[in-house]
């Protein structure tokens, strides 16, 4: 060996100790940042024009609602509201507030901040603000009293409470740096770039830096007035991809992997990851628009036939490799009224004698677009091209041509689009969101697309009458009319749940509380290392 | 010279004009509202959620309003905001330049590097094993595709030997420096952070390998092919004659002609790489500007797409300028037609 291959190797050598030495260690410290790798696709970090998965993570974080919802995904629980009271229509909710709340900056949690946040999220006029329909007004009779009126009854108004969204801000703090809660809100609130850098809640983190598409990164609230949370500081950072996600987990650079898909999940073979699949909340469903244009065919018997031509459990094995949930309504498995709700059935029997009662016995064409997404782990495209073999078993044949998801959602309004796949998450727990967005109730976003924006009547007036019934009730009655307004949605049959994917839980060993939660994905104050 | 160089900056503001225009009209052309990228899909029947997005949007105004008043903003640095990361488009792109140009220098750097060694070695061993591993080296390099390669690089420098870290810019658990530069390796440096210095070196050396290995395939098939064509020029024999040795001749008279088209490759593969690295961007969660002008696209962002496709009319049209500077500067005969041209 000569001298200067020698000297090479050795440099060699010393460079990859170098790298060795540099690389996140087997063993963190207890007070090293923990890091989470995820997707951001994070569309604002103000609370009230926030709306996105991640966006749920970071709010719940950092704001405390009136309420929680607690870890059976079920309750609600008492959080900045120690108690409250709901009158017998459900239109007046009294919140009593807990003298010990605080914000991040020390000042105290007071009624003219619920007040102020509520108002702010009706008038901003973005996407989480349908959370305030139906808000007459707010009375705040001393400082730690708080008294909503509603225009109608909303049995559902406690249940939103806990959504990240509605989390308490410090209006004094807001105000200061441009945000404002009147009338004109949507035009003047000018907060929107501070909140990109600032948070100004009571939760257990405050916003530490936030670099769109790089990185989140929470510390610990010196003020919070709970039980600190076990970590004090918490990175959320941005990794695109399952494969990429699994490579950082394995190798140390992340504690958490939280969009592994199951056939990455299974390549994953180290004994330092723990990996568990629960079931989510989520789910992809299809839906018939007869309205549409080229779906004129799609009356009730033909909906109903193709609807038991799919092959549903092939289609979760497709697409999830089996790790997925049936669901009969579109109101996800565990929310109130799904408890007994038959199971989709695939019948080809009965599909063919429905088509043949049409006189379409020898089928018809649909052309379709479908949005390239691969959302909660399952592809739009490769679900269509599962459904396109399935509905070719009763000669309908399925042109599908793959669009972006902006074009489509152009597309699904105008001109429509006769039969395609998305997809749908909880933005809180309740039903009633549901029958809001997928119900056959008159102008609600899937009755203007499936009719063609009323171009057919799909109007179920019964499903109208049950949801008003629904809203005016509490407990076992409500969660009985959202039964019966589940099953008015099956026999609708405009949208059909295919699979509710499993959630993967991937995390190194030595992380515990790591959980899904309904409302808030991942609730960071809950994780520790061992 | 001076006169050809002064003329070519008085072109460029009129030649970035056309491109804004143009990339201007066909984010207005696009088949889907932007609107869509803007409010979620629940509250698009709402008409006071959408006419509150598109006044606060400017997506009220008519194309000629709406282009008049950009252009107006563009003068005063504003680019607009962008619709997705509801940042000012200014200071996305403030914050992503100097991420790509890190990424890309670093890349140029590793690719040019390895490139000319290699092109000189076959060349100078054609035929032989040398020109054999170094032809498979760059048919690979410039034909693997950097989603493939990039996966397989970090799962065995990253998984397997733990050699180097994972995705990312610096390492997840450290704070990035302060902003100076937007150039992590000056920054760190700059606020005296060795350990972040070396976790931003650590960390850059597996994206600029995998990004650089294209350079590296391109610039050594040229600058074997060029050597070649050199190497059996009369001057070359002469200069043998003369008693230069084998290495000087290689290096002083051969490498130093056959230089001239690689530089013209070099210039174009800078620019390209600045608005290429896309994929390499996404692999290694490297927050660019390509990955920033992927989802700005899918997300149909018009600020940031006319804003990216700005800086990427400009990154072609100085780096062309550079790589004339510098072809009339290595070649006298081009700088004497320069000079009559102007």
């Amino acid at each position: 060996m000569t001298s200067r291959l020698r000297n090479f190797l050795l440099a060699g050598t010393g460079a990859a100790t170098l790298a060795a030495t540099a690389m996140p260690g087997a063993a963190i410290a207890q007070d090293q940042p923990l890091v989470i790798a995820r997707n951001l696709e994070i569309n604002s970090l103000d609370p009230h024009r926030a709306f996105c998965d991640t966006c749920q993570i970071y709010l719940s974080s950092t704001y405390q609602g009136l309420v929680k919802l607690a870890a059976d995904d079920r309750s609600v629980e008492p959080l900045l509201a120690t108690e409250w009271t709901t009158n017998e229509d459900q239109t007046q909710f009294t919140f009593t507030l807990d003298p010990d709340a605080v914000f991040s900056d020390g000042s105290p949690v007071e009624a003219k901040d619920v007040k102020w946040t509520f108002e702010r999220l009706k008038n901003i006029q973005a996407d989480p603000s349908f959370m305030m329909n139906g808000l007459a007004s707010i009375e705040t009779p001393d400082d730690k009293t708080v008294v909503v009126n509603m225009e109608n009854p909303n049995s559902e108004f406690i249940g939103i409470l806990a959504a990240p969204y509605v989390g308490i801000i410090n209006s004094d703090v807001a105000m200061e740096n441009g945000a404002t809660a009147g009338e004109d809100a949507s035009s003047a609130d000018q907060a929107e770039t501070w909140f990109l850098a600032n948070s100004a809640g009571s939760g257990p983190y405050v916003l530490d830096t936030y670099r769109p598409d790089d990185e989140l990164r929470f510390r610990v609230n010196e003020n919070y007035w709970g039980d600190a949370p076990p970590i004090t500081d918490i990175v959320i950072d941005q990794v695109a991809d399952a494969v990429s996600q699994a490579q950082m987990l394995q190798s140390g650079g992340a504690d958490i992997a939280m969009q592994v898909d199951p056939d990455t999940a299974s390549t994953i073979n180290s004994p330092d990851i723990t990996i568990e699949t629960v079931p989510s909340y989520n789910f992809i469903y299809v839906m018939f628009s007869p309205g549409a244009q080229g779906g004129e065919m799609l009356d009730l018997e033909v909906r109903q036939a193709l609807a038991y031509a799919i092959d549903y459990q092939g289609a979760i094995d497709f697409t999830v490799g089996g790790e997925g949930e049936l669901q009969a309504a579109p109101i996800p498995n565990g929310f109130p009224g799904t408890e007994g709700l038959p199971m989709p059935e695939e019948n080809l029997e009965k599909a063919r004698e429905l088509l043949a009662s049409k006189g379409l016995e020898d089928g018809f064409t649909l052309d379709i677009t479908v949005a390239q997404l691969n959302v909660y782990g399952v592809d739009l495209t490769l679900l269509m091209q599962k459904l396109q073999q399935d509905l070719a078993r009763i000669n309908v044949t399925i042109n599908i041509q793959p669009v972006a998801s902006a074009v489509w959602r152009e597309q699904i309004a105008n001109p429509g689009i006769p039969f395609s796949a998305r997809f749908y998450a909880p933005d809180y727990f309740g039903s009633a969101q549901y029958v809001q967005f997928f119900g056959m109730l008159a102008d609600t976003y899937w009755e203007r697309n499936a009719s063609g924006q009323g171009k057919v009547d799909l109007v179920n007036d019964r499903e109208t009458e049950l949801f008003q019934q629904a809203l005016a009730a509490s407990g076992d009655k409500m969660n009985e009319l959202y039964h019966e307004i589940a099953m008015e949605m099956i026999k609708d049959r405009i949208i059909v749940p295919v699979v509710s994917p499993n959630l993967i839980l991937a995390y190194r060993n030595e992380i515990e509380g790591v959980r899904y939660s309904a409302c808030c994905n991942l609730p960071l104050a809950e994780l520790s290392r061992k | 010279m001076s006169t050809y160089i002064l003329r070519r900056l008085i072109a460029m503001p009129l030649l970035l004009l056309g491109v804004i225009t143009v990339a201007f009209l066909l984010t207005y052309f696009t088949a889907a509202d932007p609107l869509t990228s803007i409010i979620g899909e629940r509250q698009m029947n709402n008409p006071a959620v959408v006419e509150a997005a598109r006044e606060r949007w400017g997506l009220d105004r008519s194309l000629p309003e709406r282009y008049v008043i950009y252009l107006g903003n563009l003068l005063q640095g504003d680019m607009g905001t962008s619709f997705r990361t509801r940042q000012p488009v200014s200071q996305d792109l403030m914050v992503r330049l100097p991420a790509t140009l890190e990424l890309v220098i670093a890349a140029m750097i590793l690719g040019t590097t390895f490139g000319v060694v290699l092109g000189v070695l076959a060349a100078r061993f054609r035929d032989g094993p040398i020109d054999n591993i170094a032809r498979f080296f760059a048919l690979v390099g410039a034909s693997a595709p950097v989603f493939w390669s990039g996966l397989l690089v970090l799962f065995i420098f990253s998984v397997q030997l733990g050699w180097l870290p994972g995705p990312g810019r610096i390492d997840s658990r450290a704070i990035a420096p302060p902003f100076l530069t937007g150039f992590y390796t000056i920054d760190t440096l700059a606020a005296g952070d060795w350990a972040g210095f070396r976790s931003v070196l650590m960390q850059l050396i597996l994206p600029a390998s995998v990004l650089g290995w294209t350079v590296t395939g391109i610039v050594s098939r040229m600058v074997r092919a060029s050597m070649l064509d050199v190497l059996g020029q009369e001057y070359i024999l002469a200069a043998r004659a003369k008693g230069a040795g084998p290495l000087r001749v290689l290096i002083h008279h051969a490498l130093r002609n056959a230089m001239l088209p690689t530089l013209t490759i070099l210039g174009f593969s800078f620019a390209y790489l600045i608005t290429g690295a896309i994929l390499t961007e996404t692999i290694f969660s490297w927050p660019g500007i390509g990955s920033y002008a992927v989802a700005a696209a899918r997300g149909l962002d018009n600020p940031a797409i006319v804003g990216v496709t700005i800086v990427g009319g400009a990154a072609f049209l100085i780096t062309n300028l550079l790589t004339d500077i510098a072809y009339a500067l290595v070649d006298p005969r081009v700088k004497l037609s320069r000079q009559e041209g102007a």
